[in-house]
């Protein structure tokens, strides 16, 4: 049980790693690197979890009761919207690819010259 | 790279790294019972030091106020970059319409549909304005409560059509409120060294604990990223939906 966190953790990143390798196709490559990134938030808040304590808000709760880690909380938060506007330039790099070269497998693209 | 060179790399690297990660991870401590030092002293000193009751709001705009603006920065720069991808050689220029495919055409919206949206759409972007306001008292904040809002102007062009869409989100002023949000936070930071104190160090008044107005310069720099996250939503969603209209011949990059 203590062990799940972790493997899950450690599956996302795995499974998208592997996608990313296998791609063939640029929107699914990045869909695959927003898997791998939501690795880290399931890591980084299963690290600041702590049984039987609530969230790290003291305005119902007197301060003092016992709460999860509030800074890797902070991390994971500015993560996922930093993360969505990375994938918004990197979708936006794929249309260009498409635009430019016809085609969005990265296996049909050679170097430029 | 060959497609089946590059699985049997890969399969190489994961027989080399997977020793390494089974040991890290056998390693690694007790899954919810190992309360870290840091975030603990931050539950503890927080709530008297700074006045606010969400520890996430102090942790992100003071204590690691300094990380926050770096986050923002990268924020600032993926919307610029895409932005200046898909303007191209387009540039500011907008269409009034939304493209259509050849075949498919785009249908009316229907009363019921139009009526929802009319509904939620005032709901919703008064909840994201919640979300931001109450950042340093319950759960939320700037970086929430700007997705909630940028998104929340996708209702107005579900519900209406592109053209009404088009003219109420003016590009300009989002460009401005991002810009604005990202000098609002940084002036933050650099105020109170005008001042005589440090980067970001919280000078002002701390008000009362769990009231709307408290919790200093949190404010200010909530404020910031509320606004450039809001902008920034928007100004993504309106450049990805002009991608949409049909290809004039000037507008090849």
């Amino acid at each position: 049980m203590s062990l799940l966190p972790w493997t899950v953790a450690l599956w996302l990143f795995a499974i998208g790693l592997y996608g990313v390798i296998t791609s063939r196709h640029y929107v699914h490559l990045i869909g695959c690197l927003t898997v791998v990134q939501s690795s880290t938030y399931v890591l980084l808040l299963a690290v600041g979890y702590r049984w039987g304590a609530g969230a790290p808000i003291f305005f119902d709760h007197p301060p003092g009761t016992p709460a999860v880690d509030p800074v890797v909380q902070a991390l994971v938060l500015t993560d996922i919207v930093v993360g969505a506007t990375v994938t918004a330039l990197l979708l936006a790099l794929a249309l260009q690819v498409h635009k430019r070269r016809g085609t969005v497998d990265p296996d049909a693209l050679r170097p430029l010259r | 790279m060959k497609r089946r060179a590059r699985l049997v790399l890969a399969a190489v690297a994961t027989l080399a790294l997977v020793p390494g990660l089974g040991a890290a991870v056998a390693q690694l401590p007790r899954f919810g019972a190992h309360p870290l030092p840091y975030g603990e002293a931050i539950n503890r000193v927080a709530p008297v030091e700074r006045h606010v009751t969400n520890m996430v709001t102090a942790v992100n705009f003071d204590y690691r106020g300094l990380d926050t603006v770096g986050e923002e920065f990268m924020l600032l720069t993926a919307v610029t970059g895409a932005l200046v991808l898909l303007r191209g050689r387009r540039g500011e220029s907008v269409t009034d319409s939304a493209a259509e495919a050849p075949g498919r055409p785009i249908p009316q919206r229907s009363p019921a549909l139009r009526l929802l949206c009319r509904c939620f759409a005032p709901v919703l972007l008064l909840f994201g304005l919640y979300v931001v306001l109450h950042a340093q008292l319950t759960p939320g904040g700037g970086f929430q409560g700007g997705a909630i809002i940028g998104s929340g102007t996708l209702l107005i062009y579900l519900g209406e059509d592109y053209r009404i869409w088009r003219r109420h989100m003016r590009a300009h002023l989002f460009d401005a409120m991002e810009a604005v949000g990202a000098l609002l936070f940084l002036g933050a930071g650099i105020a109170p060294m005008i001042a005589g104190a440090s980067f970001l160090q919280n000078i002002l008044p701390l008000g009362r604990t769990g009231s709307l107005i408290s919790g200093g310069l949190i404010l200010i720099a909530n404020a910031g990223v509320a606004l450039a996250v809001t902008g920034g939503f928007v100004l993504l969603l309106l450049e990805f939906l002009e991608e949409t209209r049909a290809a004039e011949p000037e507008d090849e990059a």
